[in-house]
């Protein structure tokens, strides 16, 4: 069974500013985790250090029992992993350079050309023949994608994978991925939360290199979703007359010509109360909480006005993701 | 995966080996550097012939067109391997190769055999336009067979030496202009200006990879081991290494240089 895990990991580029600080986690199975958190949280550093990118200033990271500083090439042999922006050697072709990647992982290529035609059609990638330095940005993601792929490892991690692509590729990579986690293990980061939202099961959240929230999406939604909710009236409404509803209301967004999204405190008496005086104002055709939950909850940790820490390790260590 | 279906360290060398050598073929630097020497060999060889200056002797002959293959030598190695590793921390391609199932060792091995190959082939064509022109004045019986071997095998000693030095620094480099143009002014420039310092304090120059590449042209015509020369009231003492003594030179800069870049490779971080 695939399984990743990091023991009280950290990484100290500076004595003065660590990138990571004791991260813990583990997951087995299959399934699909989120990474997330802002810019210079440790999203990468993480990766980097399962991959063997980094060593470790302390700690482990291991992939099926196997430490990555210690054995790579075997904590490796059943991962695939796209980290910051990897690009094939320029002068390989398409075919060469997910070829090689085969080649290294089995030893040979028997029935790598039936694969990688399979992945071309999946991935919608370039011709077999075009050099991977001629590929545009997105190209070249796509073909690192398909690179990772190659002789199915069951452990997949990613770093931002569908960075620099457009909506249409954005797509394809997340129904391939949605695909993938039923019997794959993925470990993605991204900035993107309708994206982590769509693909993953569970979510880290991760800020200044220390994880403050680790759960499912599921339980994180009704965290989080408790405290907003969207409002669609039948007809064009004045966000001050909502406002003026009173004290229970802590904050109002336009979110559309008659839908509002209402902060508030996520008591059920606060809930309904606001229900019944939204229904004095007008006509409600709907009334239901807030869809962009992970969004919610990271602006709520990253800011620390969330339960950060609250739920640090809601779950015991070891969590299957499946 | 099952972990039985990995290959071996030698099968994963094998194949960084030949992946290697195809992108190398590939390069322009490769193209330019192959051109450059067929340009420049095929000119002097037919300067040479429509001249008639054979020599003297056809060992004369071929030292005098091997003469220059150290210093050709190391500008190729310094092209071809100068930025094996740096290649993999200024740029992506690191992030492609590093995170697969292979030592790194054996990828760099397999970059080294690969630059190795193609910087040989470069040489074999400065070796073929001096056995060309050699021929053409005392035919190719008049030729000194044995001397040649032994000469070639002395410059695919060099050519490994200085590709493990190039590999060396390459690995201090993010930037693999950076790291090449490095190493050509260390190997290149440094040793020979440190060469000519010697010469006045008439210290031999036993460290330096370009004195023992002398060798390559004294295994064909031998050269008197030290030389002492009064020019204006100074006293300029030249040395010329012994075979065995260039060999040493050569190999301890390809086991320490190696041995040196596999494991600063291993090492390295990727922290971009």
């Amino acid at each position: 069974m695939s399984r990743i895990e990091v023991h009280e990991l950290s990484k100290y580029f500076t004595a003065s500013r660590p990138a990571l600080v004791d991260a813990s986690f583990a997951y087995e199975g299959s399934g699909a985790i989120g990474y997330l958190g802002p810019n210079g949280a440790g999203k990468t550093t993480t990766l980097k250090l399962l991959t063997g990118l980094l060593r470790p200033t302390r700690g482990s990271a291991t992939i099926n029992g196997i430490d990555v500083a210690e054995d790579p090439k075997h904590a490796m042999a059943d991962v695939g992993a796209v980290i910051e922006t990897p690009e094939p050697y320029p002068s390989q072709t398409v075919s060469e350079a997910i070829e090689m990647v085969a080649e290294f992982r089995t030893g040979d290529l028997r029935g790598s050309r039936e694969e990688i035609a399979a992945l071309h059609a999946r991935l919608e990638l370039p011709p077999f023949d075009q050099r991977t330095g001629r590929l545009s940005k997105g190209q070249r993601q796509r073909v690192v994608v398909a690179a990772a792929l190659v002789r199915d490892p069951r452990i997949l991690l990613l770093d931002e994978p569908t960075n620099g692509l457009d909506p249409k590729e954005r797509i394809l990579i997340r129904n391939l991925l949605n695909d993938l986690k039923k019997d794959h293990l993925i470990l993605m980061s991204s900035h993107l939360m309708q994206e982590v939202t769509e693909i993953c099961d569970q979510v880290i959240f991760i800020n200044q290199g220390q994880i403050v929230l680790r759960d499912t999406v599921e339980n994180i939604a009704r965290r989080f979703q408790a405290r907003a909710v969207d409002a669609e009236f039948a007809t064009p409404m004045p966000i001050d007359r909502i406002r003026g509803l009173g004290p229970l209301v802590q904050d109002v967004v336009v979110i559309g010509e008659r839908r509002f999204r209402i902060m508030f405190d996520g008591t059920n008496s606060a809930r309904a109360e606001i229900l019944a005086g939204l229904v004095k104002l007008g006509p409600v055709l709907s009334y239901a909480s807030a869809s962009l939950v992970l969004e919610e909850a990271y602006l709520s940790l990253m800011q620390g006005t969330g339960n950060a820490h609250v739920g640090a390790s809601p779950r015991s260590s070891s969590d299957v993701a499946g | 995966m099952d972990l039985s279906r990995l290959p071996s360290d030698y099968l994963q060398l094998i194949s960084a080996f030949r992946r290697q050598l195809r992108f190398y073929l590939r390069t322009l630097r490769y193209v330019g550097c192959l051109g450059f020497v067929l340009v420049v060999g095929g000119a002097v060889t037919g300067v040479t012939i429509a001249e008639g200056s054979s020599m003297g002797t056809a060992a004369a002959s071929l030292a005098s067109g091997l003469g220059s293959i150290a210093t050709f030598g190391i500008i190729f190695c310094a092209l071809i391997g100068g930025d094996a590793i740096a290649m993999d921390f200024g740029s992506g391609t690191g992030y492609f190769m590093l995170v697969l199932p292979v030592r790194r060792a054996i990828l760099l091995l397999g970059r080294y055999l690969g630059a190795f190959v193609v910087t040989v082939s470069l040489v074999l064509v400065i070796y073929a336009f001096a056995i060309f022109a050699t021929a053409w004045f005392y035919g190719l019986g008049g030729i000194p067979w044995a001397d040649v071997g032994a000469s070639f095998l002395l410059a695919l000693l060099f050519v490994a030496s200085v590709l493990a030095t190039a590999f060396f620094f390459s690995s201090f480099f993010r930037s693999p202009a950076m790291s090449i143009v490095t190493t050509i002014l260390v190997l290149f420039l440094g040793l020979d200006i440190a060469d000519g310092i010697l010469v006045v304090t008439g210290i031999e120059p036993w460290f330096s990879i370009l004195y023992a590449g002398e060798v390559i042209s004294n295994a064909i015509v031998p050269v008197a081991h030290k030389t002492v020369t009064q020019v204006a009231g100074l006293t300029i003492t030249t040395y010329s290494p012994y075979q065995w003594e260039g060999a040493v030179i050569m190999v301890a800069y390809l086991v320490v240089f190696l041995f040196l870049s596999i494991v600063i490779y291993q090492r390295k971080e990727s922290k971009g």
